[in-house]
């Protein structure tokens, strides 16, 4: 049985000092255990969303909304947002502006360090979270000399150390090269095989047709889709009208739906499309 | 002949402090209708390699030159005002209050005219679509936005040469057909584009020309057709292809002359291979 670990019911959102709109009625489930994508072009409101699943909008940065999310059971709107770090945390697209200590344990500590937690506890964590993300080499660096794949991962570890169940990633794989980035994502599929529940915003489409069980589609604050990953990147109609491409592959095989149908669905990945499109393989003699 | 915009000879580049050289002896020319992408790791010497183009680096040895004059001796305004340079990250580039300000820098700092000045940044705002938000302070702005500012204000001098650091990074669909339609209309006013990227969707699509950089060295210079086939330089620099080109690659076993490079460019290879055979 699914466990619903947050619930986003007739949710909206507005900016102090702002008449638009930026999050229309929205309403989903993410079930414990999802590893969803959040798909959509600029001003959708991904990180109005991702911000608002963890209270900091409206409860700390301000804003008028109406509806409800609930996280872990509790209602934001009850909570204030209080004790939601227990169960989300959230990494930006910009690790190096989150970043205040001058080495990476220090960094890893410093969350625990605002809440409290016991000396034996911080140590114990930091070592979990280092070796989760690969930076147990990497204590004394400073977090500002170490490469944008790192860095990324470190911001992943020092919210890993809180163990929330839930990671939301903001377009953390946005500005770095494809090393760093397939170091981000392998970090986090072990997380999901781990249990955690995943929620990436990212606007690299192959990636996250092969990583991703379902994609959440938002268009200029409404949800226009919301399923799983393979309905989603299939509709090319859809998400063409809301300038959000297909994955190259899957974009292919509908292209040439008229003359060559597969031997499995449309793919969404390579791997799949390799499969899909054998009978074209070493030849250009293929007939259906 | 196109005319050589930029030409490098055995430039060496050793930081201050450094001990390995950030480049080894690089030679290249970039010609007045490329629009050249550079690829290859991070630290493998791209940025390095194009900051020479506008001064913001000396060489350590060797010599750069911009439209065939030597340009030891030469200032950074005086390259830039040629080499226009819109950085990676966009908060490292916008200092004023508002999008309007930043817009009117470069045309004030290189003496454009009242009249040189309004009439360069109109046809930024409009090609941009920006009028929306002249009046709003740049740092307010999403990423994309703010990135779309800086390339605007890089624009507004006109520049003959444009170089841009990682420019889809951060950039949404429409974003990246903007950046698209701005390359497009460099290229067609008879100017130099030159792009770093790591997004090689993009670099496939949008360069006449692919630059392979590792570790200080340009492994590879052709054009893109050519450079995803060779897998051992893409492999060495540690560079993907196109997910589209993989697969075309996986489809053809290695029997290609050339590559494909788009979905569109796909799709008309396969069908004609079926509607010859049929």
């Amino acid at each position: 049985m699914a466990n619903p670990i947050i619930e986003v019911k007739n949710y909206s959102y507005k900016y102090d000092g702002s008449d638009v709109i930026v999050l229309k009625d929205l309403s989903f489930t993410i079930n414990e255990g999802d590893f969803v994508g959040i798909v959509g072009c600029n001003k959708a409101g991904k990180s109005t969303l991702c911000k608002s699943l963890v209270g900091i909008l409206p409860f700390v940065a301000g804003g008028s909304w109406s509806g409800e999310i609930i996280v872990d059971g509790k209602s934001l709107n009850e909570t204030r947002g209080s004790g939601v770090t227990d169960v989300i945390g959230i990494v930006f697209q910009d690790a190096e502006s989150q970043f205040t200590q001058q080495t990476v344990e220090d960094e890893i500590a410093f969350a625990m360090c605002n809440f409290g937690y016991s000396r034996e506890l911080m140590i114990e964590r930091v070592k979990f979270a280092a070796e989760a993300c690969g930076l147990s080499s990497m204590y004394d660096r400073s977090p500002y000399h170490l490469s944008g794949g790192q860095q990324q991962r470190l911001a992943v570890a020092s919210i890993l150390a809180l163990q929330p169940r839930v990671i939301i990633l903001d377009e953390s794989t946005s500005q770095l090269d494809p090393i760093g980035r397939d170091e981000v994502f392998r970090l986090v599929r072990e997380l999901h095989r781990q249990g955690k529940t995943i929620i990436m915003v990212d606007h690299n489409i192959e990636m996250l047709a092969e990583y991703a069980d379902k994609i959440l589609v938002l268009h200029e604050g409404e949800l226009v889709a919301y399923d799983e990953s393979h309905k989603v990147f299939t509709n090319k109609e859809l998400l063409n009208r809301h300038s959000v491409r297909v994955p190259q592959v899957t974009d292919a095989a509908l292209g040439l739906k008229e003359t060559y149908t597969g031997n499995s669905g449309t793919p969404i990945t390579l791997k799949e499309a390799e499969e899909y499109f054998a009978g074209l393989k070493g030849r250009g003699d293929q007939h259906e | 002949m196109s005319e050589t915009v930029i030409r490098t000879e055995n430039l060496v580049h050793v930081y201050p402090r450094g001990e390995v050289k950030a480049l080894k002896g690089v030679n290249l020319e970039i010609k007045k209708d490329d629009v050249v992408s550079i690829i290859g790791q991070n630290g493998s010497g791209k940025t390095t390699l194009v900051r020479h183009f506008n001064g913001l680096l000396k060489p350590t040895s060797g010599k750069v030159y911009l439209f065939d004059e030597d340009t030891e001796g030469q200032s950074v305004a005086e390259m830039s005002r040629r080499c226009g340079y819109v950085f990676q990250n966009p908060n490292h580039q916008i200092f004023t209050t508002k999008v309007i300000e930043e817009l009117e820098v470069g045309p004030r700092n290189f003496n454009f005219t009242a009249a040189e000045m309004k009439e360069s940044i109109e046809r930024v705002v409009e090609l941009m679509d920006l009028k929306d938000i002249l009046e709003q302070h740049p740092m307010t702005l999403d990423y994309t936005t703010k990135k779309i500012v800086t390339i605007a204000s890089v624009l507004a001098f006109k520049p003959e040469v444009l170089i841009l650091d990682e420019p889809t990074g951060g950039l949404d669909e429409v974003g990246r057909q903007m950046l698209t339609r701005i390359i497009n209309m460099m290229h067609d006013e008879g100017h130099t584009v030159i792009m770093i990227s790591h997004d090689m969707d993009y670099v496939a699509e949008n360069s006449s020309r692919v630059i392979v950089m590792c570790q200080g060295e340009v492994l590879d210079d052709n054009v893109p057709e050519k450079i995803f086939l060779n897998s051992e330089v893409l492999e060495k620099a540690q560079v993907e292809p196109p997910q589209i080109t993989q697969l075309d690659l996986f489809l053809s076993a290695g029997k290609n002359e050339e590559t494909i490079l788009s979905v569109e460019k796909f799709i008309n290879k396969y069908n004609a291979k079926r509607g010859g055979n049929n």
